[in-house]
């Protein structure tokens, strides 16, 4: 008789875990060479910051190019290993780990959000290896878990708060405010930022609901929302969750009943919102239409990225395109490897590059640059479907940025 | 890191500004709705799942990647020829797929180890999301909501999005189809003598492998409409499939391996789960489900409305 072999109900479990398990591990190329220098690019390539982290990958390999074609650093042309990092604190960690001891990285940079940041951070530090963060905004980065080898020129939660205070005063009033936020570092610290910004002018926070990272349905929170009748809906999340978030927003009637505010966006979020993004306000460190226009850096960069891949750059892959000068910058001036010489060029150094004048804080290794204010406007209006948004106002980094009598930043010695 | 930070004082969860059982009461409804709805989608992916199970004894890790098919098939049709042609076109495509896949590669593994099953079938579903990856772009993508269904409708006790009930709907009618299809048609017949004995509805004459490739092809039609239907309501991606599949498993756990009617209620209960969490205690409300499936698994280890384990010789 033909016997089937059939899964038993503890083979199914067990190999079902064991499946989901494998799909967890990232993969990791690298082809090292002679005289050639690993730098570790950590950014997600799948999971809810893709799009971000595709985009920043783009413009570190655009910056890779452009400097590997005039000489490379100090002589030495520059390899990359890559991993994707899918927005997981510790398979962002075991990346880094891999990058440094396996492939020799010496810099790691990338990443998508404050959780993976702060936990590489840690990391590097140990690792004495040097950390270009770029995209993460929640303020622990540079504030509360500050380090040593560890650099972050994107803005942070309380620069954008408090570049936003007078315009959420003056277009969105005191009001009840219903807060649905990303529940990790980077949703409480923009959570707390905004909070203490418009409270003590009368805003009443009426609640505010933590959603775990990668969450594709918000409509129980959206229904609780539309319940509660808010003056104004913030929603802190971002990329793919934002875009989700938005979208079932204006499903459920409030992009009308209740004015919007998005405290962080880039091109992609505002892309996948369409005309749900109309009216929004939000925050970003590089807005390609605005800084073209002004800065000749800007406009070679944004012209490079364009012709490479065809669409402009995001604000994320700005920050990681200079972040990979300001690395090979600091390293020539230091004419060494060595981490401890490469920082000490660094803190306090000023430069311009795609932004106007910017330097790099000594005490925390947070970069002060300017923090935009920007208002979304329909795709109707809108020259290609990335150009998402008008300037409402450009702030001066200095004045919105944490100051160090507040700061929890207590940086290493080395 | 990703510690809870200080909230000011207040409650790390959302609760009306009033604070009291009474208001959270009055959610209560709202969220109740939310919650069928939400295990609707649920309903639809896993019963393909179990249904394959219970038919083909195979552990189709693929399901989530008919899911993703269907998302980007319907997308592509939608934006040319309107939604309800993307409603159409994309189960049809993902049946085909799915036929193609079973007489090509799968009915060689129908025999082998589940172990083997599962790699086979996480193979294509890997091989699947890259090739969107590769063709589609890794950018989320998404469909605007015909504009007659883009309003929230009053039902008295809460507001919902149109669109949200018109998918609602339309996923009852199709779970009833599938359900007289079992019950009252001549392959639901040996579909469900099948799932009892195969080897005897061999014996006796029965055109199982037919069967089993009708119900196969079912199955993933139904992941593909789904995944077409809710374009609308989540922006699509490659990753798309593996974030419904994981959860679309524990809904079969809990209701029991290739029973019908235990998917229906394990999709709802997880539905329900989801939402009603998300009004006391949001940050648990993706641990939760995992939770009632361990719950489950301990009181009835063979899942609500599942039959024991039978070892055959």
């Amino acid at each position: 008789m033909n016997v089937r072999l059939k899964p038993t109900r503890g083979q199914f479990i067990v190999g079902g875990l064991a499946a989901s398990a494998a799909v967890k591990f990232a993969s990791i190329n690298v082809i090292a060479a002679p005289k050639t220098l690993v730098v570790g690019l950590n950014v997600p390539q799948t999971g809810p910051y893709s799009d971000q982290g595709q985009d920043q990958l783009r413009a570190y390999r655009l910056a890779i190019a452009e400097i590997n074609a005039k000489g490379g650093v100090m002589g030495m042309q520059i390899e990359e290993s890559v991993g994707d990092d899918q927005t997981k604190a510790p398979v962002a960690v075991e990346n880094a780990r891999r990058m440094i001891e396996r492939d020799g990285a010496v810099m790691i940079t990338g990443g998508s959000s404050t959780g993976t940041a702060i936990a590489v951070s840690g990391l590097c530090q140990e690792k004495k290896t040097i950390f270009m963060a770029t995209l993460t905004h929640g303020d622990e980065t540079t504030d509360l878990n500050c380090h040593y080898h560890t650099f972050r020129r994107y803005n942070n939660a309380h620069m954008s708060a408090q570049a936003l205070a007078k315009t959420l005063l003056a277009k969105y009033g005191t009001g009840r405010w219903f807060h649905i936020t990303a529940d990790y570092a980077w949703g409480h610290s923009v959570f707390d930022n905004l909070t203490s910004v418009v409270e003590p002018k009368g805003a009443k926070t009426i609640a505010n609901v933590l959603m775990p990272l990668g969450t594709t349905d918000f409509s129980s929170a959206l229904s609780q929302a539309q319940a509660a009748k808010p003056d104004v809906l913030v929603i802190t999340e971002f990329g793919k969750d934002m875009v989700n978030a938005l979208n079932q927003s204006a499903q459920f009637g409030l992009t009308k009943s209740a004015k919007i505010l998005v405290p962080l966006a880039d091109e992609y979020m505002a892309k996948g919102a369409g005309d749900n993004f109309d009216n929004v306000v939000t925050t970003a460190p590089f807005y390609y239409k605005y800084q073209s226009d002004k800065y000749p850096e800007a406009k070679r960069f944004v012209d490079a990225f364009v012709k490479k891949y065809n669409s402009p750059p995001s604000n994320g892959a700005e920050c990681a395109y200079v972040d990979m000068y300001q690395w090979k910058g600091g390293i020539e001036r230091a004419g060494s490897l060595d981490p401890k010489a490469f920082i000490e060029k660094m803190e306090g150094f000023h430069f311009t590059a795609t932004k106007g004048p910017e330097y790099w804080r000594a005490w925390d290794h947070q970069g002060i640059n300017t923090v935009m204010v920007l208002e979304g406007v329909p795709v109707a209006g809108r020259d290609d479907p990335f150009a998402f948004a008008k300037v409402l106002e450009v702030h001066d980094g200095d004045a919105v940025a944490i100051q160090q009598s507040t700061s929890k930043c207590k940086i290493e010695d080395s | 890191m990703q510690g809870p930070a200080p909230l000011r004082g207040r409650p790390p969860f959302a609760l009306p500004e009033d604070s009291t059982i009474d208001a959270i009461l009055s959610q209560l409804p709202g969220q109740l709705l939310d919650g069928f709805v939400r295990g609707l989608v649920y309903v639809a992916i896993a019963l393909g799942l179990t249904i394959v199970f219970g038919m083909l004894r195979l552990v189709n890790f693929a399901h989530g990647a008919f899911y993703a098919i269907g998302a980007y098939v319907g997308l592509v049709v939608a934006e040319r020829y309107g939604l309800a042609a993307g409603l159409i076109v994309a189960p049809l495509a993902v049946a085909l797929f799915a036929v193609v896949f079973d007489r090509v590669l799968l009915r060689f593994f129908y025999d082998k180890e589940p172990t083997a099953q599962i790699l086979v079938t996480f193979g294509v579903a890997l091989v699947v999301q890259e090739s969107l990856r590769l063709y589609f772009g890794g950018t989320t993508r998404s469909f605007p909501i015909p504009a007659a269904l883009s309003v929230p409708v009053n039902l008295g006790f809460t507001q919902y999005p149109a669109y949200r009930l018109a998918f609602a709907v339309g996923i009852v009618a199709i779970v009833l189809l599938v359900w007289l299809f079992i019950q009252y048609t001549s392959y639901g017949l040996i579909v469900r003598a099948g799932i009892r004995d195969r080897t005897m509805v061999q014996l006796l004459g029965g055109n199982v492998a037919l069967a089993s490739t009708i119900v196969f092809a079912l199955g993933a039609g139904l992941a593909g409409l789904v995944g077409a239907a809710a374009s609308p309501i989540y922006s699509v991606d490659p990753d798309t499939g593996f974030s419904f599949l994981v959860p679309s498993f524990v809904v079969v756990v809990i209701g029991g391996l290739g029973s019908f009617w235990g998917a229906v209620i394990g999709g709802l209960i997880v539905g329900e789960l989801q939402s009603l969490t998300t009004l006391v205690l949001p940050a648990a409300s993706d641990v939760v489900i995992y939770v009632a499936m361990a719950l489950v698994l301990l009181v009835r280890p063979s899942g609500l409305l599942g039959e024991s384990e039978v070892i055959r010789g």
